[in-house]
């Protein structure tokens, strides 16, 4: 057996007298990878964030290279070759992609140059030192992180969801640097929801459940059922796809060669009841469109008919009046006020609606209806949206976007960060949303939950619409469209 | 150039003192001189010292609004010890060591206790102001000995004995911001939270922030009381707010981790310039913070402006680029 890298042993952690860990075991061995599976508040960050020092444990030891962490600093666990990649790269956006990598290290950046440089040729990414960092696109950030651990000689890289913000494409391209990592004896800690993901490069697989480890051993041993079993028991797979419906619904959005920054001559059709699929690799414009329909960005030719009347929005408030709601990708940026409580959440986008004197008890009420009709678990409406689970989270944005009675939503990237169970949940609020008669456009790097939900996937590449599809087509014809015209348009 | 001068804000403070300085200068005769330079230098060294002293503050992401608090508690510390007979360089000693005691007590409320930094040193600059009235009996501290006077007049090559003192710590505070310990004090205020994940002393920047922030209102204070021999109430009270407009039209970002030291200098030059200018055009001194004020806004929106529209022309740049390159692309295809 290979040398063990890292060793948490009988780990406990409480925040504010609530046990998050409970006795765990964990190990990282040199040249493996590690999978590290379980639901949204299991326990995961927090265990990762003890490893690398970010967070003390409240019992326990840890151990790195066979020594002890202490102190239980970050700066001792880089020191002793360890690395965390956090979710969200960290970045310092004014200063440059070298400064980026070489902050914290003993010497000035100048004396690094020459590493980082041999590093990006090594990774295989275009990417220049003197690059600002602000201008970075999310992949490019995540490399910038994995840069600072390989910089700092780190044996252990602890990649926290690495996966989330990227397309197929960058994920394939993230798995062949780990790939290679092991193979040079790296130790890697791969965390993720997604288990295909998980199986494709991990060596062994921890699931962790309330703060215990229910199930580690060999990946190839595990069958997926079993793991998904041992995350969150009475979910045992994804629901099925529904089989083909019927959709009847006049047509309620129509856009005729619609241009904008990013995307050019764009035709879609959307009746009322059905679900589009809109996907693509990144760069494809999906966003872009997204944005463009409700007047966040300027448009620059084309029209958009909405309900049987030309629209053009000045900005998001008056798409909502006209029915056209938008959900952005990013929830925690620009979806959910965190620190205001759900109630207030819930109410944000018909805020013009409400009384010039606000009636809380009325908001309250409302925000009852919808925890119980989409299942969001919380202490009550007074909760401060910052403190749910990422599944949680979602869900309450659905209600803030339903509250607005929408006739058309458009839903981008709805499932990114959430674990199985609230992904079960989401799928079926939308779908009900479609049976009640709502248009949904569904933007999504996932191919599978594109294929899952949508009764047409159109395909975007490079700014232009790359094909049509039928829904219930394989997700591998999807996926080999959007690659295909993604590639041809980055030739 | 233009362009140049668009992006950069010190550029662009810099065309627009200059073109004050000439402006006035054609109205008053004899305002162009090395007198007039000499003199706005040595008028703008209390506010320099200042604005040099929250500058690494406000690149951490924090604010220190007591700095005209501590300039007063250092000058009387100054009279009061030189007042009981002490030698000068031992009472300049205690001035530098009750400001950066002050500076370590809003340091140790910020990082220590977490306290956000506008509340902590809101609380400082009525704290430290009290302790001053309260050394003094609430009077003024007169007849300041003729040593200290000379540190404040003009010896070499016209320049006081502070004015090169200052000179001095502008060059330290430049070198410094080029140095490794210089740039964390960069990023805590650019990504707090990366920072700390890197292992930086987040703690120890920032504390360490406002404690130099102490010793530059101490150097403030005793040019102060150099410069007019007596130490009145009221002391650098407000001289803060001038610091941060100063610092905010060199373009130095409240947000943290934007700003260089030239600009801080600009800034503050332009803020003097226009002071001194009014003496020059006999206009009372009353409207000095009223044109100070609308010169601050007039530069703010016109550098805004610039750049918000160099921005919209970059972004329309930018797509127009990728859209020919998928056209180009789409055309290979074609011909393939």
């Amino acid at each position: 057996m290979s040398t063990v890298l890292a060793e948490l042993s009988d780990v406990s952690k409480s925040y504010a007298g609530i046990p998050v860990l409970k006795g765990v075991d964990f190990t990282v061995r040199a040249g493996e990878i590690h999978a590290l599976l379980g639901g949204n508040g299991a326990g995961k960050s927090t265990l990762m964030k003890i490893l690398s020092g970010l967070v003390q444990a409240s019992g326990g030891a840890v151990r790195l290279g066979g020594e002890p962490l202490s102190p239980a600093t970050p700066a001792q666990a880089q020191a002793m070759g360890l690395y965390l990649v956090p979710q969200e790269a960290h970045i310092f956006p004014n200063q440059s992609v070298l400064q980026n990598i070489c902050i914290g290290m003993p010497k000035a950046a100048g004396a690094y140059r020459q590493r980082v440089e041999e590093l990006i040729a090594q990774l295989g990414v275009s990417l220049s030192p003197d690059t600002k960092a602000a201008t970075l696109e999310i992949a490019d950030r995540q490399i910038v992180e994995i840069m600072r651990g390989l910089l700092r000689e780190a044996k252990v890289l602890i990649l926290d969801e690495p996966t989330s913000a990227l397309t197929p494409h960058e994920v394939s391209t993230l798995f062949g640097h780990m790939r290679a990592l092991r193979a040079a004896g790296h130790g890697l800690v791969f965390i993720s929801h997604k288990l295909h993901e998980l199986r494709a490069v991990s060596d062994r697989i921890t699931v962790l459940r309330d703060g215990y480890v229910v199930l580690g051993e060999d990946m190839a041993a595990s069958a997926d059922h079993a793991i998904l079993a041992a995350m969150s028991p009475g979910v045992t797979a994804l629901d099925a796809r529904a089989g083909n419906r019927e959709i009847t619904g006049a047509p309620v959005l129509e856009l005729e060669g619609l241009g904008g920054e990013g995307f050019v001559d764009i035709s879609l059709s959307l009746r009322a009841g059905e679900i589009l699929g809109l996907t693509g690799v990144v760069g494809a414009g999906r966003t872009e469109l997204a944005e463009t329909l409700v007047g966040l960005r300027p448009r620059s030719g084309g029209r958009v008919t909405l309900a049987g009347r030309a629209f053009t929005a000045s900005g998001p408030r008056e798409a909502v009046r006209a029915g056209l709601v938008h959900l952005s990708e990013d929830r925690q940026q620009y979806g959910l006020f965190l620190e205001a409580p759900l109630f207030w959440n819930t109410s944000s986008f018909v805020f013009g609606g409400l009384p010039f004197l606000l009636r809380p008890g009325r908001e309250k009420t409302r925000f009852d209806e919808y925890r119980e009709m989409l299942g969001i678990k919380c202490a009550g409406p007074e909760q401060p949206a910052g403190s749910l689970s990422g599944g949680n989270q979602q869900k309450v944005l659905m209600a803030k976007c339903l509250a607005a009675e929408p006739k058309v939503l458009i839903l981008d990237e709805p499932t990114r960060g959430v674990d199985v169970g609230a992904r079960n949940d989401i799928y079926r609020i939308i779908e009900s949303l479609a049976e009640r008669g709502t248009a949904v456009l569904l933007i999504s790097s996932d191919f599978d939950e594109v294929v899952r939900l949508s009764d047409r996937i159109a395909v975007m590449a490079g700014g232009h619409l790359a094909g049509e599809l039928a829904g219930g087509a394989a997700t591998d014809d999807v996926a080999e469209l959007a690659f295909e015209a993604g590639e041809a348009a980055h030739a | 150039m233009l362009d140049r001068i668009a992006r950069d804000r010190v550029a662009t403070l810099l065309v627009v003192t200059i073109a004050v300085f000439l402006l006035v200068g054609a109205v008053a005769p004899g305002f162009l001189s090395a007198r007039t330079a000499t003199s706005v230098w040595s008028s703008g060294l209390v506010l320099m010292l200042v604005a040099l002293g929250i500058f690494p503050v406000i690149l951490t992401r924090n604010i220190d609004v007591s700095g005209g608090s501590i300039l007063g508690l250092s000058a009387v510390t100054l009279g009061l010890m030189l007042n009981a007979g002490h030698p000068l360089w031992f009472s300049l000693g205690g001035a530098l060591g009750a400001g950066m005691l002050a500076g370590a007590a809003n340091g140790a409320l910020v990082a220590g206790l977490g306290v956000p930094s506008i509340v902590a040193t809101l609380g400082t600059l009525g704290l430290f102001r009290g302790v001053m009235l309260i050394a003094t009996n609430g009077e003024w501290i007169e007849e300041l000995p003729e040593a200290l006077k000379a540190l404040g007049a003009k010896s070499i090559g016209g320049l006081s004995v502070m004015g090169i003192v200052t000179a001095l710590v502008i060059c330290l505070v430049w070198l410094f911001l080029r140095s490794r310990r210089g740039r964390w004090v960069m990023v805590v205020g650019d990504n707090r939270e990366a920072a700390r994940h890197l292992g930086l002393p987040v703690k120890r920047v920032v504390f360490l922030s406002f404690v130099w922030g102490g010793a530059m209102y101490a150097l403030a204070g005793i040019t102060f009381a150099a410069q007019i021999g007596f130490v009145p109430n009221q002391a650098g009270s407000g001289i803060e707010l001038r610091a941060i407009a100063a610092l905010v039209l060199g373009g130095v970002s409240l947000l943290g981790g934007v700003g260089t030291v030239a600009g801080t200098v600009i800034g503050v030059i332009f803020f003097t310039a226009i002071d001194t200018s009014l003496v020059f055009l006999k206009i009372p001194a009353y409207w000095n913070d009223l044109i100070g004020g609308a010169m601050l806004l007039i530069v703010l929106l016109i550098d805004g402006r610039l750049r918000i529209a160099l921005e919209a022309r970059d972004r329309a740049a930018r797509y127009r680029r990728s859209s020919h390159k998928t056209d180009a692309a789409e055309d290979q295809g074609g011909a393939a």
